[in-house]
């Protein structure tokens, strides 16, 4: 299975939201990592055939997905961004709706549905209301809903949104488990998510793909631009101001900042280990967020 | 079908339609036939001031008032309204105004001033029926056709359309089988005549958000990605929409037809609609007649509904589609009367726009030179209406959901 983006573009007016975007995904899990307003909601949408592009094509085995209707979406795995639920229903009865537009029988459907309750631990809340559930429960559930039909392409932007860090793992855990065979593709703002268990990262800015790799070969990327300093509380603000600084912490009066620079920024600056997390700042941190 | 299903279940489950259809059940069903039949509209009264002033006896006032008419042998001949009459002059002079209220002088008195206008003494304020001489009320029939004759003079209704109607006229059995006349008038005059302008307004409420609501409930993405697309799920939509109106009304003629086998029971249902309103052409029966009425009510929900689930389609809006929903059915009921005569009666086509009392009227549509009794189309057209809007709604979603 090979899912292929072929110089895909969308434009909104003048303004370009997807600009010439090729790839070729194979069986794994791809992290789309990008600030807001980068192009990931557009093309993720692209990939999903519910938005057509203004010119490229997004080709599953060679064909057009957009032509392949019903076949295509019988593959594919779905969760928006602004995840949307219907809150009179309970959990349970929303996922045996979906199961229906999914074309499950009722049997199977009902199957699936308790199994992937237990699976994103709702199992215990199955008949109650939607509307009475929190952002992270509600997430779970758009979670189990993109799974129903055991998806060969499952697309989940930003999946993670909402989730305390205990749900973050159990989530990791299972796209880990489900991963196998399938094409993944998750955005996230979450980096420490995308680091954890994508195979392949891609950085977009701009409508455009500005980088591709495994995460080691990202990291290597960023290798020599990151640095620890120890200055005087007093000198910290000024650091943040001048400086792309990832992280600081006190320790005994001090403020230990992790800096992001192509050069040494201080003599008693030392170089420390790049993650992704880092090339990512180096990226897109210095620059105010499109919105 | 487990699509249609969920659908369905989505609409019920929603507040605002229980809600909806709650306030419509105590509307139609509680208030305006339980409590019409045995509070205001049949209870006896002690001062005629208001109908809320009434006793709340309506049910013995209803048997006894059949049981009354039973003594006038069946038939509405001119020795029989006599007979009434003079019985009504009697009770009111023994001073028996609760046995006096047992009498159909209602519907007896239009008879009066409808067809002994001669009889009428201007400067009396009491009903006719209360001093006209029992004995002047002759030729009952013969002042009838002239009666209805002299009306389609006045309504500039002439040859041909004179002629189509004169011809159904003279369909009607004479003389009229008669019982007790007011309980039929009340229930087709009023509460099964209203049914239809009633559940349009909660039917707007609950159908207008059945599509539109996908978009304030953010779910659109979701659905275009399942298997099953936006056709199946348009489908399914407008077929839980049709099955929600099936059941809403099902809910409100049984809850009506329940309490007039109650409180009125089915006796009288093969007097002529004439009874009611003398002047009538239309060779029906009462059972015949409530049996329109309520097809009526059907078919302009089904044809409203059509109406409705396609703005609904056609609108991102729940507020925009309600809007437009309620302007559909009571737009053109606030206009109706500043339009031309024709115009009017186009209009009185759309889903429950028109009135189903038309059966009482002399209306005709004008087809390729072919006269039609408007009730045929008040009937059919709504309803042609809504299943014409059923693609249109599909083919609209389809094109908004993919923007």
């Amino acid at each position: 299975m090979e899912l292929s983006l072929d110089r895909l573009t969308k434009h909104y007016g003048s303004k370009i939201a997807v600009d010439q975007v090729n790839a070729c995904l194979t069986p794994g899990v791809y992290g789309l990592l990008g600030a807001n307003g980068a192009g990931k909601t557009t093309l993720m949408r692209m990939l999903c055939a519910i938005m057509e592009s203004t010119s490229g094509e997004v080709l599953l085995d060679g064909k057009e997905v957009t032509s392949m209707g019903a076949s295509y979406r019988d593959l594919l795995g779905y969760l928006p961004q602004d995840f949307g639920y219907y809150p009179n229903y309970t959990a349970e009865e929303f996922l045996h709706y979906i199961a229906a537009l999914k074309g499950i029988p009722k049997g199977k459907a009902r199957k699936k549905t308790k199994e992937l309750l237990h699976t994103v631990g709702l199992d215990t809340v199955a008949k109650k209301k939607l509307k009475t559930f929190s952002g992270g429960m509600k997430q779970r559930i758009g979670i189990a809903q993109a799974l129903l039909n055991n998806p060969k392409i499952l697309i989940l932007d930003e999946p993670t949104a909402g989730l305390d860090p205990k749900e973050r793992v159990r989530f990791r855990n299972l796209l880990s488990d489900y991963a196998d065979n399938k094409i993944v593709i998750l955005s996230t703002h979450i980096v420490s998510d995308i680091e954890a268990i994508a195979d392949e990262v891609f950085l977009m800015k701009k409508g455009r793909f500005i980088m591709h790799g495994s995460v080691p070969e990202l990291t290597s990327k960023a290798e020599g631009k990151v640095w620890e300093l120890t200055v005087p509380q007093k000198e910290s603000r000024k650091w943040q101001e001048q400086a792309a600084v990832a992280n600081l912490r006190h320790e005994e009066g001090q403020v230990i900042l992790r800096i992001i620079s192509d050069t040494k920024p201080a003599e008693n600056a030392i170089p420390c280990e790049a993650v992704l997390e880092d090339l990512y700042l180096y990226y897109f941190g210095m620059e105010k967020e499109n919105v | 079908m487990e699509l249609v299903r969920l659908e369905h279940k989505k609409i019920w489950r929603r507040s605002s339609v229980k809600i909806s259809v709650l306030l419509c059940f105590i509307y139609i069903v509680v208030f305006g036939t339980a409590l019409s039949f045995q509070w205001f509209s049949f209870g006896s009264s002690d001062d005629h001031t208001s109908s809320f002033g009434n006793n709340f006896d309506g049910y013995s006032m209803i048997k006894e008032s059949q049981k009354y008419s039973y003594r006038f042998g069946g038939a509405l001949t001119d020795e029989s309204l006599q007979q009434i009459v003079r019985n009504y002059q009697e009770k009111k002079a023994a001073g028996l105004d609760r046995e006096a209220d047992q009498t159909d002088w209602q519907t007896i008195n239009s008879y009066l001033g409808m067809l002994y206008p001669e009889l009428k003494e201007e400067e009396l304020y009491q009903t006719m029926i209360s001093y006209v001489n029992p004995e002047e009320l002759t030729d009952f029939y013969g002042r009838r056709e002239q009666a209805i004759e002299d009306f389609l003079e006045v309504s500039g209704q002439d040859g041909a359309e004179r002629e189509y109607l004169l011809q159904m006229e003279a369909r009607t059995e004479k003389p009229f089988s008669y019982e007790f006349v007011e309980g039929w008038s009340c229930l087709l005059g009023s509460m099964a005549a209203d049914l239809g302008t009633v559940m349009a307004l909660f039917l707007a409420i609950v159908l207008s958000s059945v599509f539109s609501g996908e978009w304030h409930e953010n779910t659109t993405a979701l659905l275009l990605t399942t298997k099953n697309g936006w056709g199946s799920i348009a489908r399914a939509k407008i077929i839980a929409g049709l099955l929600f109106t099936v059941e809403f009304f099902l809910l409100l003629t049984l809850g009506m037809l329940l309490l007039q086998s109650f409180f009125l029971g089915w006796t009288g249902w093969d007097m002529p609609i004439q009874t009611i309103k003398l002047i009538a052409i239309a060779p029906l029966n009462m059972l015949q007649a409530e049996l329109y009425e309520y097809g009526f009510a059907f078919f302009g929900a089904i044809g409203f509904a059509g109406v409705v689930l396609m703005i609904s389609a056609a609108a991102k809006n729940n507020v925009l589609s309600l809007l437009l929903g309620l302007t559909a059915v009571y737009g053109p009921m606030m206009i109706v009367k500043y339009l031309p005569y024709n115009l009017q009666k186009a209009l009185d086509l759309l889903p429950l726009v028109g009135s189903s009392t038309d059966i009482f009227r002399t209306n005709t549509f004008r087809i390729f030179g072919v006269y039609i009794w408007s009730p045929y189309l008040l009937i059919t057209v709504p309803v042609l209406i809504g299943i014409l809007c059923m693609p249109i709604a599909v083919s609209r979603w389809s094109r908004r959901i993919k923007k």
